[in-house]
């Protein structure tokens, strides 16, 4: 079964004065384990597909579904439960809660789960290996860098054991060493683990590791492709 | 509810200037609104403790018949027995306070006026009002003595100085003629401005004799630790005097007009605390809308990520009350400092408003309560204004659209 299925979902701002058709009849299914690149250029809907991949806006029409669940049928309340339980995020900007450590602010998302303190701890401190911090997770977000706090921000959206990952612009705010090494860490997870990740991107660096891309143009997909990273891509990146 | 109570604080103090600046404003608001209070109530409760010192007391048993047709014939007999039973009524009772009082001719050689006459016993009088120490010429009288202390008004209307004579008219009990001279052994200033110019003390005995009252009073004031348990005591009394043709009643029974007036009086003190209050609101709301704003996108995230709105508006919520509840706290403490130190070295009063005080027969200083309810009620009802604040960022919280709030 598909991880994430959307069936013509539209989305029309402003439906009643200018209407803006940010997304038409958009359609596509991730299975588990992509590694999926959203691109187009500016205005071309990336942020609103990915907004309705993750369950944050409803679309105007047509159905979203996660697993076996029709999120677009869902309550606000309800969505708010699912994606805690089910869809993990990272932000272009971090966004991690400041007043946090990196080991609290991944253990948070547990602890609103519901997890037991003892196993948040040492999933958390876990986690935090996984991504190599393992001796910053004391650190609060503004005593570590750009790419120290994008590696906890995938801590964070791995602490709740998602069914996938969606990633807005991830790199865009990092240098290219940081980026790789961020690329390089999810794209382990993806390999070792089958976490299926879903990108929003124009950063060339994440399009070209990717294995499927997916292009939007003018709110539709104009192609969707599925390719072969040549690992010699990596090296010389 | 830990990791929210953490989030809270720390997010409390990520800012810290800014929680200290509000901290520090409602430490102000608190002061300030005890402050008023306590000057509004100052002078209202030496209004009340020289009424109820010099005249009804807190507590005061009559007779039955007394407030209707205050007469010597509806008077009653005191002996130490009932003094006895009713100090074992309440053991917040520290005394019994027999008076007799009665209103009677007083004339020197050409004037005649009228004046109130009270027999009192000099010692328990002066225990419960310092009667002695308002004396300004003279002496007073001793236990059995035919001599009579005037208040400084009364003596300048009759022209009567110390070691004058003085004849007392009237009436004593069931119609008993009562007159007699008496030497005029000292003048008091009354505390009371009517008072001070009609009174005419003298000692119990003497006036039981005078109005043919033996063994009689028309009243006895209560004394207590505190009258702030003028009512409990009132109700062990009453229960004490069922069936029996005495009663006891509150200062607020025996002179209700008082009461009425300084309610009146209080009027513009309430209007001024409602300004004050909402002076209050606006700053402290203005404090927390900066919060809320700034945070806009902060809160469309933990929404984002799975954060249910309630916890994170109860999140909030803790963050006022955290922030409330240290301001009040502090403001209390601020407060008690400011008003203790004003209680033992009161702000004094100069020029013609002092004149006009020391005219009225009180001290030239501005008097400051020091009750305790003033403190924290003051203090609750900041803290409810505080706590009506945190009604905004729960709000903007529960209707927030996650994805406006993630682009600002």
């Amino acid at each position: 079964m598909a991880v994430i299925r959307t069936e013509k979902i539209c989305k029309v701002y402003n439906p009643d004065t200018i209407p803006v058709h940010a997304l038409k009849d958009v359609s596509i299914q991730v299975e588990k384990g992509e590694f999926t690149s959203l691109v187009g250029p500016s205005g071309s809907g990336k942020t609103t597909l990915l907004n309705m991949l993750g369950a944050l806006d409803m679309p105007s029409s047509g159905k979203s579904f996660i697993g076996d669940v029709e999120v677009t049928r869902l309550s606000d309340r309800e969505r708010i439960r699912f994606r805690l339980h089910n869809i993990g995020f990272v932000f272009q900007h971090y966004n991690l809660i400041p007043v946090f450590t990196a080991r609290e602010n991944v253990s948070f998302i547990m602890m609103l789960q519901g997890v037991g303190q003892r196993e948040l701890l040492e999933r958390a401190d876990e986690l935090l290996e996984s991504v190599g911090l393992g001796d910053r997770k004391d650190a609060r977000p503004h005593e570590l860098s750009g790419g120290q706090q994008q590696r906890v921000a995938v801590a964070r959206a791995l602490a709740s054991k998602p069914r996938f990952i969606l990633a807005d612009e991830p790199t865009a705010n990092l240098d290219t060493k940081a980026a790789m090494n961020l690329l390089d860490i999810m794209e382990k997870m993806n390999e070792e683990q089958e976490v299926t990740f879903i990108f929003s991107t124009h950063d060339q660096r994440v399009i070209k590791r990717a294995r499927r891309v997916v292009t939007l143009v003018d709110g539709a997909v104009h192609s969707d492709e599925t390719t072969a990273v040549d690992s010699a891509v990596k090296d010389n990146q | 509810m830990k990791t929210l109570f953490k989030l809270a604080w720390r997010s409390l103090w990520r800012n810290k200037r800014r929680t200290l600046i509000t901290i520090s404003a409602l430490i102000f608001a608190v002061v300030a609104s005890v402050f008023m209070q306590s000057i509004n109530r100052g002078s209202h409760e030496m209004i009340v403790d020289n009424m109820t010192r010099f005249q009804t007391g807190y507590l005061q048993i009559q007779d039955y018949r007394f407030e209707n047709e205050p007469s010597l014939d509806n008077s009653f007999y005191f002996d130490p027995e009932l003094e006895e039973k009713l100090i074992q009524q309440d053991d917040r009772i520290t005394f019994v306070l027999p008076r007799i009082e009665t209103f009677m001719l007083a004339a020197d050689e050409q004037t005649t006026r009228g004046g109130v006459v009270f027999g009192v016993e000099l010692e328990r009088e002066h225990q419960f009002n310092g009667l002695k120490d308002r004396l300004v010429d003279g002496r007073f009288f001793d236990d059995s003595e035919r001599g009579v202390v005037l208040s400084q008004g009364f003596s300048d209307r009759l022209g009567l100085n110390v070691s004058d004579t003085i004849a007392l008219i009237g009436q004593g009990r069931f119609g008993m003629s009562a007159s007699g001279l008496f030497e005029v052994v000292g003048i008091m200033e009354h505390p009371l401005p009517d008072m001070n110019s009609r009174t005419i003390y003298m000692p119990l005995e003497t006036a039981r004799e005078l109005l043919s009252a033996d063994g009689k009073v028309t009243s006895l004031l209560i004394g207590m630790d505190s009258d702030r348990h003028t009512d409990a005591v009132a109700a062990n009394i009453g229960d004490f005097l069922e069936g029996s043709e005495l009663r006891v009643l509150t200062w607020t029974e025996l002179i209700p007009e008082l009461l009425e007036l300084l309610e009146f009086d209080l009027v513009g003190a309430y209007l001024m605390s409602y300004i004050l209050y909402i002076v209050i609101a606006f700053g402290f709301f203005g404090t927390i809308l900066t919060m809320t704003l700034e945070r806009i996108k902060e809160f469309g995230i933990l929404i984002s990520v799975g954060m249910a709105r309630l916890k994170l508006a109860f999140t909030l919520f803790l963050e006022v009350f955290i922030i409330g509840l240290l301001g009040v706290i502090a403001g209390v403490g601020f407060a008690w400092l400011l008003l203790y130190y004003f209680y033992l070295n009161p702000i004094e009063l100069t020029g013609e408003l002092a004149e006009t005080v020391i005219e009225m027969g009180w001290a030239p200083v501005l008097p400051m309560s020091f009750a305790p309810d003033q403190f924290y009620s003051q203090a609750i009802i900041v803290f409810l204004i505080a706590i009506f604040i945190a009604i905004y960022p729960m709000y903007r919280v529960i209707r927030l659209d996650v994805i406006s709030a993630s682009r600002t």
